[in-house]
């Protein structure tokens, strides 16, 4: 699955407020889905980060988990205009988070797979020093998509 | 009362599809920390929230959940996301209520819009 073709412009947040962890996450939820389905996925994210931040370093987060409140694989991104307290494993502050919700049913466990992806691209953007390169969706999604090309080639 | 219910239930289904993904070895292996105490709070967090269910209604879950791990399907397009069977169109008109799937027996989920 190309990780590039799961983003859209809409959620996509490049100047994302700064605020508490769970505000920044309500924020992106509610990017995907609204009301009722969105606090239920607001209280499985937040109890996945209670068994331990999905800061993995470097100014990077991936909060993620499955709901049932959607039904295919749900991507939204956003970059804090000033990093937040995330308790990453570095302890250090996090600007860009990928927040993935996944459907519970997953024969193929995909979620997994994509997850496991975006972890890789993820330590290619801290690497490469990328995190406030781009400035704008479009090119937000050249640069997953030029990563995950030069991460298929190794292979 | 039906919708805290629904709510109940739809919380702790997405719970323990948290907890087993942390069992995944293949989650592991992407290389997420889990804290060990807070995996059995969560767990403790979800039998809790098991006891908030009318008896009936968590008995039946536990047991569809002992049958099929996962206890609750999605309903998409007029279909049991659980069975794949498609749901009669008398059932489909009953979205707010708490029904199950005549094929496989299933809870069923109907997604907001």
């Amino acid at each position: 699955m190309n990780l590039a073709s799961l983003l859209s412009k809409e959620r996509i947040d490049l100047s994302l407020s700064p605020g508490k962890k769970e505000d920044v996450i309500r924020t992106l939820v509610y990017s995907i889905k609204k009301g009722e389905d969105a606090e239920l996925i607001v209280s499985t994210l937040l109890k996945r980060e209670e068994l331990g931040s999905t800061g993995i370093g470097k100014g990077i987060a991936i909060p993620h988990c499955r709901s049932l409140a959607v039904n295919k694989l749900e991507i939204s991104v956003g970059r804090t205009t000033k990093p937040i307290q995330f308790k990453a494993i570095d302890k250090k502050p996090v600007s860009l988070i990928f927040l993935i919700i996944a459907p519970p049913h997953d024969p193929g466990n995909q979620y997994l797979i994509t997850l496991g992806k975006i972890v890789q691209i993820a330590k290619e953007i801290t690497k490469k020093n990328l995190v406030n390169k781009p400035t704008t969706h479009e090119e937000f999604i050249t640069m997953i998509n030029d990563i995950e090309k030069q991460l298929g080639k190794r292979k | 009362m039906l919708d805290v219910i629904a709510m109940h239930l739809k919380l702790l289904f997405d719970l323990d599809n948290l907890i087993s993904d942390m069992d995944e070895p293949k989650y592991k292996e992407i290389g997420f920390k889990v804290d060990d105490e807070e995996h059995h709070a969560l767990i403790r967090t979800r039998n809790d929230l098991l006891k908030k269910l009318p008896d009936d209604i968590a008995y039946v879950y536990e047991r569809l959940k002992q049958r099929y791990r996962q206890a609750v399907a999605p309903v998409d397009n007029g279909f049991c996301f659980g069975c794949f069977q498609k749901l009669p169109t008398e059932l489909l008109t009953r979205s707010k209520e708490l029904t199950t799937c005549p094929n496989c027996g299933r809870i069923l989920y109907f997604p907001e819009q």
